[in-house]
């Protein structure tokens, strides 16, 4: 009997690493390109200025997202989002030692925000209306869009009008479950609570598809033979960064570093170096300054 | 069953036994851990044959007579009842239990159940028999060992005494071809152990085959066929109960028999 | 809090099929665990040695492993339980069966041995005796153990909502994303809801508890 326990050491010992992760200590990344920003141009009493004095910053990121945020051996996450992090980092002069990684899940974003455990969020975070109620958000800085993987073998699903009467896995309580349910009435949807634990029930055949943003499906796909994505993105999913609410001096200094990142090609190094390693570089999205 | 007695004041010997061989223990040996409990027990209980073992605690008189059924197992020899052997675990041994009634000393009455269905459960379950014919029969018995009156009631509202004639009842209700008794009467207090005692001896003269454990050396004078004396796990000696009481052959049963008579 | 009375229908859904897990696998469990419990007090050694296993395997290892197993390493054996509800089932009846065969265990423990000596010698079988005599006796001393037992296992329940069951707490994570500003009493709602639930569940062990004592 062959074991497919590919899947399943990756899915443990993803487990294992989101139990043992802790902050960045010394870490051997590249710097990114940008210029390291002067401290005494923020004016006084501003968030910039306080997290820029004290040589600190704590980032809430994923730590099980593949090429976005997922926490290596070393404890140290790795991904676009860790780099679009470093980047606002070193523009406020903190260097990598400077940088405390703490991790968020889809469910304590705002709370730890709100409370003011972590500094700023760059997770995966598709901005929306609901959530600019809790929080603010700076960029987007990448556009993700909700898609469909399933198994190279599969014949009749070629993209989102093929998922009537299929059974799709996403997790339990997540913006593509929400979507699922709401934009796919014949569709049945299979909660589990991470997507990696999608891909057994897909390979047994007890799932059609798995669907979620493109970008996590990429990484699956690119780290699966028997994996692919169909068919085009059928959402927009605008990744943005989540501040405290109302912190329009913050947020409206993130969007402007953003848009120097954008345009010196610090921005593209980034992608190029994590997500760009599977997925197409896109252009820059525009930034959003509501 | 309720064939009369003649010889009621004196008690026949052995030679007045009438059946053949009932109850056959060979070559049988236990062992609880190291201790040696039964040693090389040969005994025959004959048909219609009342037996009566006596000897000091610790002798292995309860453990010879709860082996009888294997409610303890033995480690070698042989117990055949009515010329079977005795089956190992199973429906086989169910149905051998269910032809040898047992007696406890603590009476061990079912104490979720009324007497009458303490009575009847056997006869119901283990033998297929009808309710109501259980019923009667359960009364007939009851009526017979004299607590018909508390039928109703659970074993806890009775006395010790009418608690072990309850279980004497419940055992007679199978039917079956010999009785064993483990010391029925050490757990009463003294004045219902007669009460006990009248049952087993009319018990006796009916001609039903009897095992008892017991020190009552009044009810072995007067309803016992052979007193079989064991020590260490060993039968020691076996005679008729006026031989064996009046003139023991063996020191050990004169040791024994000084202490318990004395007082 | 407005956000609980909003979505009460969404809450029921979650609820009811809470309500529909712990009722069907606590049936199973009470049948299996009523086996295991006869398995380790019957006279055969491969019986005993069988349910010792099981039992102690089971009661040592967590829940979600137990579900762990089923969903992502049973299948790799060719085991394919079907996903969702049944799954869930067939975990948490698993798993609640060893905790009730040793409620019950107990339970047989505490009737006097005399009692199943005495079956045995009328000519009763062994399932006889513990099913006419033990177990009678038995009831009122497993009872309150065995409503505890369920009321872990309604709990427990929760584990479903990461494998493909949307019961309460998945309708309560549904709801959450749905409504980031009023987490918190989402969360109070999913927890009113076990509570309706678990409660009358304690009330009830209290009764019985007082009941049995009465009893003796």
């Amino acid at each position: 009997m062959r074991l497919r326990s590919t899947g399943l050491i990756a899915l443990l010992s993803v487990s294992a690493l989101t139990l043992s992760a802790c902050s960045g200590g010394d870490d051997t990344e590249p710097e990114p390109a940008a210029s390291t920003a002067d401290v005494a141009e923020f004016p006084e009493g501003s968030t910039m200025a306080k997290l820029a004095e004290a040589g600190k910053i704590t980032v809430g990121t994923k730590f099980d997202q593949p090429l976005f945020g997922l926490v290596g051996p070393d404890g140290v996450p790795e991904g676009f989002d860790v780099e679009i992090a470093r980047i606002i980092a070193s523009n406020l002069g903190i260097d990598e030692d400077g940088i405390s990684w703490k991790e968020t899940v889809s469910a304590n974003r705002e709370t730890f925000i709100k409370s003011g455990d972590v500094d700023i969020v760059v997770a995966t975070y598709t901005i929306n209306d609901k959530r600019k109620a809790e929080v603010s958000f700076a960029g987007p800085y990448y556009l993700a869009g909700q898609s469909i993987l399933t198994l190279t073998t599969t014949t009749d699903i070629e993209g989102p009008d093929d998922l009537a009467g299929k059974k799709v896995c996403t997790v339990a309580g997540s913006t593509p479950e929400a979507n699922l349910l709401a934009n796919f009435p014949d569709t049945e949807v299979v909660p589990f609570g991470t997507y990696s634990e999608c891909l057994e029930p897909l390979r047994n055949g007890q799932v059609d598809a798995v669907s979620t943003d493109n970008v996590i499906l990429a990484g699956f796909a690119a780290d699966n033979e028997d994996l692919e994505v169909r068919g085009e993105p059928f959402t927009e999913e605008p990744y943005g960064i989540g501040l405290g609410l109302e912190d329009d001096e913050f947020r409206t200094w993130i969007n402007d570093t953003l848009e120097a990142a954008f345009a010196d090609g610090s921005w593209t190094e980034a992608w190029e170096a994590t997500a760009g390693t599977v997925l197409p570089t896109p252009e820059p999205p525009a930034v959003d300054r509501y | 069953m309720a064939q009369p007695t003649s010889s009621v004041a004196t008690p026949p010997g052995r030679e007045d036994v009438p059946g053949e061989p009932l109850v056959v223990l060979s070559k049988v040996n236990k062992h609880f851990g190291a201790l040696h409990v039964l040693r090389d027990i040969d005994l025959t209980v004959h048909r219609g044959e009342v037996v009566v073992v006596i000897g000091p605690s610790g002798s292995g008189k309860s453990t010879l007579c709860r082996a009888i059924n294997r409610l303890e197992t033995i480690d070698s020899g042989t117990i055949t009842i009515d010329g079977a052997p005795l089956p190992a675990e199973g429906k086989a041994l169910a149905r051998l239990r269910a032809d040898v009634g047992m007696v406890f000393q603590s009476f061990n009455l079912f104490a979720h159940k009324t007497v009458l269905q303490n009575v009847t459960l056997g006869p119901i379950k283990a033998k297929g028999m009808k309710k109501a014919d259980a019923e009667a029969a359960a009364m007939r018995l009851l009526e017979r060992v004299g607590v018909a009156d508390q039928s109703g009631k659970l074993p806890a509202q009775l006395s010790g005494g009418q608690q072990q004639r309850v279980a004497i009842a419940r055992a007679l209700a199978m039917q079956p071809k010999v009785m064993l008794f483990d010391e029925p009467t050490s757990a009463l207090d003294p004045e219902m152990i007669n009460e006990v005692l009248d049952v087993m001896v009319s018990l006796a003269r009916e001609g039903m085959t009897m095992v008892v454990v017991t020190h009552e050396m009044g009810f072995a004078r007067k309803a016992a066929h052979r007193v079989v004396f064991m020590d260490g796990g060993q039968i020691v000696e076996e005679a008729g109960p006026e031989e064996f009481f009046t003139a023991p052959r063996s020191d050990r049963a004169k040791d024994f028999l000084s202490k318990i008579l004395t007082h | 809090m407005n956000v609980i009375f909003d979505n009460i229908p969404a809450y029921l859904t979650g609820f009811l099929m809470t309500l529909k897990l712990s009722l069907v696998s606590g049936i199973l469990a009470l049948i299996c665990g009523l086996f295991l419990a006869a398995f380790r007090v019957s006279p055969l050694t491969p019986l005993r040695a069988l349910a010792t296993t099981y039992v102690e395997l089971l009661r040592n290892t967590p829940l979600t492993i137990v579900f762990f197993f089923l969903v992502f390493v049973a299948p790799q054996f060719g085991i394919l339980a079907p996903l969702g509800f049944w799954t869930a089932v067939i975990a948490l009846s698993a798993y609640t069966a060893a905790f009730v065969c040793e409620a019950v265990r107990s339970g047989i423990n505490s009737v006097q041995f005399g009692q199943a000596e005495a079956a045995r010698a009328i000519g009763l079988t062994f399932g006889q005796s513990l099913s006419l005599v033990i177990l009678p006796q038995a009831v009122r001393t497993v009872i309150p153990p065995l409503i505890n037992v369920f009321i872990a296992l309604a709990k427990n329940t929760s584990v479903a909502a990461g494998f493909a069951t949307v019961e309460l707490m998945a309708s309560g994570r549904r709801l959450a994303t749905a409504n980031p500003a009023d987490t918190v009493w989402v969360l109070v709602g999913v927890a009113l809801f076990y509570l309706a639930i678990t409660i009358p569940a304690g009330i009830l062990a209290g009764v019985v508890e007082r009941k049995v004592a009465f009893a003796r």
